[in-house]
């Protein structure tokens, strides 16, 4: 997937209730070259309206008092969004192909 | 004390009474119905329809009444009783482990993303400022890395 981020020049972010310490511990382990941010706080997430009202949203082992919603999104130049998986299970995997699939559509039309 | 130890042969030697049979079937619907669905949550890979577990889990806890309606020895009580809780238990578990953003919150296809700025895993400033002009995807996560 790394490849058709470069070759688009797509800039990679991801946003977690991890500390920087976490991110950087996880960063480690699995190399991602995306801007890895931490919202312990959730200010971003609640900036896009994605925090989990559900009743599970953040079991007893975490730290944060709520999760974000997993979700992906894509957005263009001028910072409109022009596509969005929002996860309707938060037990499920968002799809490497759905991903690369909206690129192809919105990205690369553009 | 010793009556019980009397009774035990006893226990051994008679044939299993029906409902203890429905009891013992209901439980391990249970049980099984229970395992399929923690091994597909640690797989991270639970179906979007929940219905089928449910349906399940709710025929585990009805089998279980049924086995006390036939009458179950007090030793084969305990899988209905097991049965009953499993199947009801776990259906309230699935139902409510859902979740859901307000929707006149969430932000839209076509919305512009808010300014935002955190600290990154090498505790960097970031802005959002700076993706202007970029294309950019987001990931939000739940779990940790």
């Amino acid at each position: 997937m790394r490849a058709e981020f470069d070759r688009r020049g797509v800039q990679v972010l991801t946003v977690s209730v991890d500390s920087p310490e976490e991110i950087a511990e996880g960063r480690h382990m699995h190399g991602s070259q995306a801007t890895m941010l931490s919202d312990t706080g959730l200010q971003i997430t609640d900036a896009f309206g994605l925090r989990n009202t559900g009743f599970h949203s953040a079991p007893g082992s975490e730290e944060a008092e709520a999760l974000p919603v997993p979700a992906t999104l894509l957005i263009d130049r001028s910072g409109k969004v022009l596509w969005m998986d929002l996860s309707e299970d938060y037990q499920r995997r968002s799809d490497p192909s759905v991903v690369l699939a909206a690129m192809q559509a919105h990205f690369d039309t553009l | 004390m010793f009556t019980l130890l009397t009774d035990l042969p006893d226990f051994a030697m008679k044939p299993m009474k029906t409902g203890t049979k429905i009891g013992l079937a209901a439980f391990v619907l249970a049980l099984v119905t229970a395992r399929y669905w923690f091994y597909l949550a640690s797989e991270v890979a639970l179906p979007e329809s929940r219905v089928w577990f449910v349906v399940a889990f709710l025929l585990a806890a009805s089998l279980g009444v049924y086995a006390f309606v036939k009458r179950t020895s007090w030793l084969g009580a305990i899988p209905p009783i097991g049965a009953i809780v499993i199947g009801l238990f776990l259906p309230f578990t699935i139902a409510v482990s859902s979740q859901s953003v307000e929707a006149n919150r969430v932000i839209a296809v076509g919305d512009t993303i808010p300014s935002f700025s955190a600290v990154d895993g090498s505790n960097n400033a970031f802005d959002s400022s700076s993706l202007n002009g970029h294309l950019v995807l987001i990931k939000f996560f739940r779990a940790h890395w």
